[in-house]
């Protein structure tokens, strides 16, 4: 294993666990071309008097990859030389490379991980759970066999959930363009992400206006282009941003509420009767909380007969706007045409 | 992100490497099938790592991968008997931390679950959230999902599995009809913010599927299952097709098709149609279609056959109808 040694091409794993190994046995970090001159993986690429761009390049994408994974890669500067990108020193400090020993799972925790990673089947989050769980069978513990079994799943179906979660990692500020109900075109908006949080099934951007220091809350359904992530980024946020953003859309949510008249026994009678916080008033009306009238009014159109909104009448028009373009759609005449908006909550939460 | 030249297969493989040195020095001697059911993989995928391990190391003084500064293994146990014994150790102490996206994925998948009743404990949830950002090497990222409350019906269903007795409940099929059924409970299912039950029907002598929020008066019988979740074989759809299926022809529009993506099955041929997209589904009768179209509005349209459109719009028509005293 010399350095001059012919070379089988070493597998990217390889490499990657040599360079993470070397960092760790580090006490006082390696500089760039430590690595480069002797760490497995690379010493067998490295021209000692060379031109070693490309190789360089390599590390640069390895250490994005192994921090992706959780591993702290530090860079220290040589005392007297800060500035000096050579001689800039990397190493894995132990203290935060492991697990802290007081962090172990019960067999009953290790169940419930597993089947929280579970949930997660599609995109980055499914990746990143199973390495989670990787990490966890690696502290020895069998799960418990739940009693029940289970499949849960969620899903991320919005094309802008993986840009913006990679731009609320780096705290970048995003371009996007926006559809608000009611306006006929989509407006660009330049925000910083705060948090992404799921609510009532759909997904919602909270993000910081930078121009107006105003915090708002889009729904991710709504945003119409691609998100571009611009080079500009924002001072990483100080506290838990999404107990923040779900208590305002919970807000949102419970100030919203109407009254719907359902026929007993039916679809509609069951199901929204058991929609979290559904109250029956004295005459048999259902009295329901929404975040979004346009939504709402979809998924109460979908009764058809079954179910008739007594109040407010912005959502009633709203239904009955929906089932004469479905009647009208499918061949029946067409009374009017209206628009199918309904106006005030639009998905967007402004605060002050 | 989608030009990455480490295909993620090498993370995930240095994340196994990572997680199973720590595993291999808390065993002293273990066998190579035993390590691979345990971590989920290949007998394959531990002989491989573990002979990476054994053949890895650190630079060292010399910066040439002495001898001492290598894992050994005791080779002659690996090769005969199939045993893993590392007899030399360097660099890794311990197991690696979280990631913060790893963390964040957890305690939202966490947050997701808590209708189970199995998660019922609130503060041992909160406790393990929080032990589970601590073992964070960075603050998990700030994705959320709303919590909800344990729900008493899943609190029944489990109740009857552990006790090995059929539940019985009243359910309304989306034909409108109410039936009392009796089912040895199988798997609990859920997609997004519907949940779902999967299990051995006695009125219909099959597997069947059953939506939650139509379950009502669910009640624990003293009657014993016929069927465990193990003798049963479920298949992962949770949407299966049945010879009787109709097939129909929709039009949807571009940004409305993951919304309806989970009735068109996999590699069926779509066109293009005036801007929409024109599939063929399978549905099990029109009656469940009129509610997806309906709560589809000017998304989703159903081209043909004609008898379907005509049961979409005498559905929306009868709502219009209950509307009959508004104009404009």
């Amino acid at each position: 294993m010399s350095a001059s040694a012919p070379l089988a091409k070493v597998p990217v794993e390889e490499r990657l666990f040599s360079l993470v190994l070397a960092l760790l046995a580090t006490e006082t970090g390696l500089t760039k071309s430590d690595i480069l001159s002797t760490v497995q993986g690379y010493r067998q690429r490295y021209q000692p008097a060379g031109d070693n761009a490309n190789l360089e390049r390599q590390f640069e994408r390895d250490k994005d990859d192994i921090r992706d994974l959780g591993v702290p890669l530090e860079t220290i500067d040589t005392p007297g030389q800060s500035g000096n990108n050579q001689n800039l020193r990397y190493r894995i400090p132990r203290g935060v490379y492991e697990l802290p020993a007081d962090i172990r799972f019960s067999a009953e925790e290790t169940a419930l991980l597993g089947l929280a990673a579970m949930v997660w089947r599609e995109g980055s989050l499914s990746s990143e759970s199973r390495r989670a769980v990787v990490k966890l069978r690696g502290l020895g513990l069998v799960a418990e066999e739940p009693v029940l079994a289970y499949a849960p799943r969620l899903r991320v179906r919005d094309a802008a959930f993986e840009p913006l979660r990679t731009a609320l990692d780096r705290n970048a500020i995003v371009r996007f363009a926006y559809l608000k109900p009611g306006e006929a075109e989509a407006r660009v908006r330049e925000v910083a992400p705060l948090a992404l949080v799921q609510h009532q099934g759909r997904w919602h951007l909270h993000a910081l206006e930078p121009q107006t220091e105003i915090t708002k809350t889009f729904l991710l359904r709504r945003i119409v282009s691609a998100v571009t992530m611009t080079n500009a980024t924002i001072a990483a946020p100080v506290g838990d941003q999404t107990a923040r953003a779900l208590a305002e859309l919970e807000q949102v949510w419970q100030s919203h509420s109407a009254e719907v008249e359902v026929v007993p026994g039916s679809d509609a009678d069951t199901r929204l009767r058991k929609r979290r916080g559904t109250e029956t008033l004295p005459d048999g009306t259902l009295r329901l909380h929404y975040s979004d009238a346009n939504i709402f009014a979809d998924e109460l159109a979908g009764y058809g007969p079954e179910a008739v909104v007594l109040r407010p009448p912005v959502l009633r028009a709203a239904v009955r706007a929906r089932l004469l373009a479905t009647a009208a759609g499918h061949g029946a005449p067409s009374l009017v045409t209206s628009s199918l908006d309904a106006e005030p909550y639009d998905g967007e939460v402004a605060r002050g | 992100m989608a030009d990455r030249s480490v295909p993620m297969q090498a993370q995930d493989k240095l994340a196994f490497l990572l997680s199973l040195v720590p595993f291999l020095m808390e065993h002293d001697r273990i066998s190579v099938q035993e390590t691979a059911d345990h971590f989920g993989v290949k007998p394959k995928a531990v002989r491989d790592a573990v002979e990476l391990i054994a053949v890895s190391g650190i630079p060292g003084e010399t910066g040439q991968y002495q001898h001492g500064d290598l894992f050994d293994l005791a080779w002659d146990d690996f090769e005969e008997n199939d045993q893993i014994v590392l007899t030399n150790l360097v660099a890794i102490d311990d197991a690696p931390r979280f990631s913060g996206r790893e963390a964040a994925a957890l305690i939202a998948g966490l947050q997701y679950l808590s209708a189970l009743p199995e998660n019922a404990d609130r503060s041992a949830i909160d406790s393990l959230m929080a032990k589970l950002a601590r073992g964070a090497s960075a603050l998990p990222s700030q994705v959320a999902v709303e919590g909800s409350e344990s729900d008493a019906t899943l609190a029944l269903i489990r109740q009857s599995v552990s006790a090995g007795v059929q539940m019985e409940f009243d359910y309304l099929n989306s034909r409108g009809e109410h039936e009392r059924r009796r089912v040895d409970p199988l798997r609990i299912e859920s997609v997004d913010a519907d949940w779902y039950l999967r299990g051995w029907c006695h009125l219909r002598k099959a597997v069947r599927t059953f939506r939650i929020d139509r379950i009502s008066e669910p009640v624990v019988t003293t009657e014993p299952i016929s069927f465990h979740a193990g003798e049963v074989s479920l298949p992962d759809t949770l949407f299966e097709g049945t010879a009787d299926d109709l097939p129909v022809t929709i039009d949807i529009v571009p940004s409305a098709l993951p919304l309806v993506a989970d009735y068109i099955p996999e590699g069926t041929k779509t066109t293009q149609v005036d801007g929409r997209v024109r599939a063929n589904i399978l549905v099990s009768h029109y009656h469940g279609l009129k509610r997806l179209i309906a709560g589809l509005p000017g998304m989703v349209t159903v081209v043909a056959p004609e008898e379907a459109r005509r049961v979409v719009a005498d559905w929306a028509n009868a709502g219009v109808a209950r509307y009959a005293d508004d104009t404009q």
